[in-house]
């Protein structure tokens, strides 16, 4: 199937977003990320950043010295290129973290998903998720896929404040709050890995495409 | 060095904020008002992108530990040192042992001190700004407290004359109860009679306003798409939430996000929008990106002239 033409956007007077199609998929973000290592690749004059998500990488640029349409237009012959290019993702990692599962909402999911506590968390750790995306906060990766049985809406009052290291669910994604913030979703664990830091090189422990798997410990 | 003899509610060391570091989840972060930390700077004779001070919430003292020239900006205060009135926008002499304080903001929100030198404090993820939700950056990655004290880069060769002033007309309009905005994101999940309303009311800064973002109330927009998938932000964004209220997300706000967003403050008004103080009123007006992007240029040449005038008092 041949993929939707590209469409740009401005995100206000110093952004373009650069949209690849209106339905997440594998294959999108696969997309996605290959256009955004390019777009970093290509060292274009004036860019700032290169910010992939879901659906759309966005770019942000110094408008003093580069117009809308100028750096639009470059991005997108860029991403062109990205697309028909057979060029290989880089080396994905697999990660093992570990995890205690303590977490205050383990109870309610396991009443909300009909599993009993034990079942969740043999489900959380079977399997080995993807980093989909890293964003939110400084280190925070979206983690697919959670086993079709744990799936849950985000609770409807996010809380003030969830500890660094939560190991959290919700909807079909699961991941670790890198850092003390307000938060939405259902926690079921806690890990002492560090997520981020700002001093490594590669600050933050998870790269997209790298693969992630939970393990139990007491 | 200068240490905090008394601090005031919020205080923390900020720069123009981490501009590389988003595909990580960074926030830009930095000033709240890149106008003001910029143009404080610029008048004491420091690089643009010198760290300063950000303080808000009221008054506090500070103590110069070396000779030092200084300028404050951004918010209005009344400020002394040591007992003598200080005047926005322009150079003050401090002699080391010195104490300068701001008894008490009266309009505006956050106000910049930027010394000759800058702050010294460790560049982390190319910027020394405080994020102050991931503990770092800044000084310790946390708020200033009593007692604190901060390093001051080298004092530059030459410095601009002391009463170097200026001139108002080089200012962001900070009175001007219209902040500018540009369309282009998502703006087709919104139908006319949104963007109507977003343009035609009066938009009040709520309580519910910090570095992250400043929820505003007023209408509510109409807005049936509830959760996108993630996408990116930034400064000046407008996110409609399920409850139709507008939140611009500030300087802190996440990375990426799911709330479908209307409208993009223009940078160059950000600032006006940024000093607005909870119950105070904004109305929005709609120009093009071109437009946007002029006035933006014409604010970084409005900060070119005072760096110019400023190397130039110190020959007068």
């Amino acid at each position: 199937m041949t993929p939707a033409p590209l469409r740009a956007h401005p995100l206000g007077d110093s952004a373009v977003t650069i949209v690849f199609g209106a339905e997440r998929s594998v294959e999108l973000l696969r997309r996605v990320h290959s256009a955004a290592r390019s777009l970093e690749a290509a060292k274009i004059p004036h860019v700032d950043d290169v910010v992939p998500a879901y659906l759309a990488v966005t770019v942000f640029y110094d408008p003093r010295n580069a117009s809308y349409e100028e750096i639009s237009a470059k991005l997108m012959a860029a991403c062109d290129r990205a697309t028909h290019s057979s060029a290989r993702s880089p080396k994905s990692r697999e990660h093992r973290i570990p995890v205690r599962y303590d977490g205050i909402d383990l109870e309610a999911v396991a009443t909300s998903t009909g599993l009993s506590v034990q079942d969740v968390i043999a489900r959380h750790s079977a399997r080995a998720y993807t980093v989909d995306l890293l964003g939110f906060v400084p280190g925070f990766a979206y983690l697919s896929e959670l086993d079709r049985s744990l799936h849950l809406p985000r609770r409807a009052q996010p809380r003030p404040r969830i500890a660094a290291g939560s190991v959290a669910i919700a909807a079909a994604q699961t991941g670790v709050y890198p850092l003390d913030t307000p938060g939405g979703w259902h926690i079921i664990g806690s890990t002492q890995t560090v997520m981020f830091d700002p001093t490594r090189d590669a600050p933050a422990l998870l790269a997209p495409g790298d693969t992630v798997r939970f393990e139990r410990v007491p | 060095m200068i240490t905090i003899t008394r601090a005031p509610p919020y205080m923390t060391v900020q720069n123009g904020g981490r501009k590389h570091s988003r595909a990580f989840g960074v926030p830009r972060g930095g000033a709240m008002d890149t106008f003001a930390i910029r143009a404080v700077n610029a008048i004491v004779g420091n690089s643009l992108d010198a760290a300063a001070l950000e303080w808000a919430l009221g008054g506090g003292s500070v103590r110069f530990d070396r000779d030092c020239l200084f300028a404050i900006g951004g918010a209005t205060a009344r400020a002394t040192l040591s007992g003598k009135g200080v005047a926005p926008c322009t150079t003050t002499f401090a002699r080391a042992g010195e104490e300068f304080t701001v008894e008490q903001i009266s309009s505006g929100r956050f106000l910049y001190l930027a010394c000759d030198g800058g702050f010294d404090v460790p560049v982390i993820l190319g910027s020394r700004s405080t994020y102050l939700p991931g503990h770092f950056g800044g000084h310790e990655g946390r708020m200033l407290r009593s007692g604190d004290s901060v390093a001051l880069g080298a004092r530059p060769t030459t410095l601009p004359a002391e009463g170097f002033h200026s001139a108002a007309d080089l200012m962001p309009r900070y009175d001007s109860a219209i902040v500018h905005i540009t369309s282009g994101t998502q703006e087709d999940s919104f139908d006319e009679s949104a963007w109507r309303t977003l343009t035609e009311s009066d938009y009040r800064i709520s309580t519910a306003s910090d570095r992250t973002g400043y929820k505003l109330e007023g209408p509510a927009l109409g807005n049936s798409l509830g959760m996108l998938p993630s996408e990116a932000g930034c400064p000046g964004a407008i996110q409609i939430p399920g409850d139709g209220l507008p939140i611009a997300l500030m300087a802190d706000a996440p990375t990426i996000g799911g709330y479908p967003k209307i409208a993009v403050v223009s940078e160059a008004d950000l600032p006006i929008l940024a000093q607005r103080r909870p119950g105070e009123s904004i109305r929005f007006q709609l120009i093009t990106i071109e437009q946007s992007q002029r006035a933006l240029k014409r604010r970084a040449s409005d900060i070119h002239t005072i760096s110019q005038l400023a190397s130039r008092s110190s020959r007068g």
